[in-house]
């Protein structure tokens, strides 16, 4: 459970601090008052990575040097500095060399009003998405997206030399397709473990007629070392490399037809159980519910979809949401609020 | 009214002092400082150091390891095994492995890892260098001993391509658990490793 949570020189705030109780928070408070960036912190804090933006230097407060999240979650004492020169994180007030102790605390689902972006942007969104529960279920996620993102922009340099250069470009085949082939097992793995659960949550939210299904698309069929061979033409000629999983994508449908072609409310519904599967495998992975922010979700959902909502949260997880209206959550809700207002 | 500053030889010793790697303004008036007023200072015994270290050090020609002659102790070395060369990033590398007492062969820094992403390419390597100790002294084995990350296996799997054309050995060093530590203190990626790099137990060949 996060009890405490600090933030210095974060988007909006110069200095605040919030304190959460187990089971519902709610942050009250008008438009532009940092409700998103409390949850956008304690996502950082936990995570290590922001669900807004994956470049940090965007999140410190204007004309400042560095941020600051500090927390306290179950037992441990949580610190991370960031600033474009350097990186500095705790545990325990002990510094961190690397991140993956750290990491193995807490897990985090978002969900966001903006979630309806999964259903209608490009696949990036939706690779954002695996990736950032795929992380959170094998420790090993994350170095190989990060090792497989350095290859890939190291041959890409490379195949816009003015002669491309293969020998060295192939030596980065190598890493490449070891990172690659990782992600594509885990992937595969990810969305193996979600379909059903979503399926599940879909139903219980919509009462649905029509089911919902996830397939993944790995844009490599072949072994990657195949496919990035088969490309080498087209590679050649765009100067940058074609196949590969950072192409991948996460198809959404309902019943038959793709999600993109369905009403704006099945698009909510169908992304609110996509968030609850994440945060149903999570539960299930690690035996213990993850962290849910919930970020001014229920203005755009009837009364019958908040209630079902909130019926399918995992019943012990511990919950901030933020909301602009108290009314908009059932009045018999039990819930410590937390008032941006008055600030 | 002027503010009051430091006279101009302390503040360009500062400003010297600044320019060092991992000081700080901060580091480099307290350094300034003790230089001034401790007894224990001796400035003209570090002048020379400095100057000396910059006159005296130069890379060794064949290996790439700080020497005070063209050739350094380490390549005139002849109780070592010259059929054994090992490959390293920096310099700096050879010493961990000479500490460890396991490897008595030559060695051969690159100088650095191919890394295209800080514009570092294997022309800036030395590699020609390398290639032309091959020739003239063939070993017998080449152990790659460079960095795990995405770099280092790059260069790896690049002078691997490379010395393909050479009749010899080229060998990598093996990944795995720390010495001396349990399973439980290994992460899982050494994990991995470690089991696809298993080797057999002495009796079961």
């Amino acid at each position: 459970m996060l009890s405490q949570l600090k933030v210095g020189q974060f988007r909006c705030f110069e200095k605040f601090e919030a304190r959460f109780e187990p089971g519902i928070n709610l942050i009250v408070g008008p438009n532009a008052h940092g409700k998103t960036s409390l949850l956008e912190a304690a996502c950082l804090l936990l995570r290590l990575q922001s669900p807004r933006t994956s470049r940090l230097g965007e999140i410190i407060r204007h004309n400042e040097r560095g941020l600051l999240v500090d927390g306290h979650f179950k037992a441990a004492h949580l610190q991370f500095y960031y600033s474009p020169q350097r990186k500095k994180l705790a545990l325990d007030s002990v510094e961190q060399r690397t991140a993956s102790e750290y990491l193995k605390l807490g897990r985090v689902v978002w969900f966001s009003n903006q979630d309806v972006e999964l259903v209608r942007e490009g696949a990036d969104v939706r690779r954002r998405f695996i990736d950032f529960v795929a992380s959170q279920i094998d420790p090993s996620y994350r170095k190989a997206l990060r090792d497989y993102e350095k290859c890939l922009r190291s041959r890409n340099l490379l195949l816009k030399a003015p002669v491309p250069r293969w020998r060295e470009i192939q030596a980065f085949e190598e890493p490449l397709v070891t990172a690659g082939e990782q992600l594509i097992k885990s992937r595969h793995a990810l969305i193996t473990a979600l379909r059903p659960l979503a399926q599940l949550a879909h139903a219980n939210i919509s009462g649905a007629r029509e089911k919902l299904h996830l397939e993944y698309l790995p844009n490599a069929a072949a072994p990657l070392a195949e496919a990035l061979a088969a490309a080498r033409p087209e590679d050649t000629r765009l100067r940058m490399t074609t196949a590969g999983p950072h192409r991948d994508d996460l198809q959404l449908l309902l019943g038959p037809a793709p999600a993109t072609l369905g009403s704006e409310g099945q698009q909510r519904t169908l992304v609110l159980s996509l968030r609850l599967s994440a945060a149903r495998l999570l539960e299930a992975h690690h035996a213990e519910p993850p962290l849910l922010l919930l970020d001014d979700i229920f203005g755009e959902l009837d009364l019958s979809r908040r209630a079902a909502l909130l019926e399918q949260l995992p019943k012990n997880a511990q919950q901030i949401i933020t909301t602009t209206r108290r009314e908009w959550l059932p009045p018999e809700l039990q819930a410590h609020v937390l008032d941006l207002e008055s600030r | 009214m002027n503010r009051a500053e430091y006279p101009a030889p302390l503040r360009s010793l500062i400003a010297e002092l600044k320019r060092l790697p991992g000081i700080g303004s901060r580091s480099a008036e307290r350094i300034a400082l003790w230089m001034v007023q401790s007894p224990d200072s001796h400035p003209e015994s570090l002048a020379r150091a400095i100057e000396c270290v910059k006159r005296e050090i130069q890379p060794c020609e064949r290996c790439g390891f700080f020497s005070e002659a063209n050739l350094c102790p380490l390549c005139l070395d002849t109780s070592r095994d010259p059929l054994l060369l090992c490959i390293v990033e920096q310099p700096t590398d050879i010493l961990p492995l000479e500490r460890s007492g396991a490897f008595r062969g030559f060695y051969h820094a690159l100088g650095g890892k191919i890394s295209p992403l800080d514009h570092v390419g294997p022309e800036s390597l030395r590699i020609p260098a390398l290639l032309q100790r091959l020739r003239e002294h063939p070993p017998h084995e080449v152990i790659l001993a460079l960095g795990a990350d995405v770099e280092g296996e790059a260069t790896s799997h690049y002078l691997g391509d490379m010395l393909r054309e050479f009749p010899l050995k080229v060998t990598r060093l093996a990944q795995g658990l720390p010495a001396g530590t349990g399973l439980e203190y290994a992460d899982e990626l050494t994990l991995s490793r470690a089991l696809s790099g298993r080797t057999s137990l002495a009796a079961h060949p």
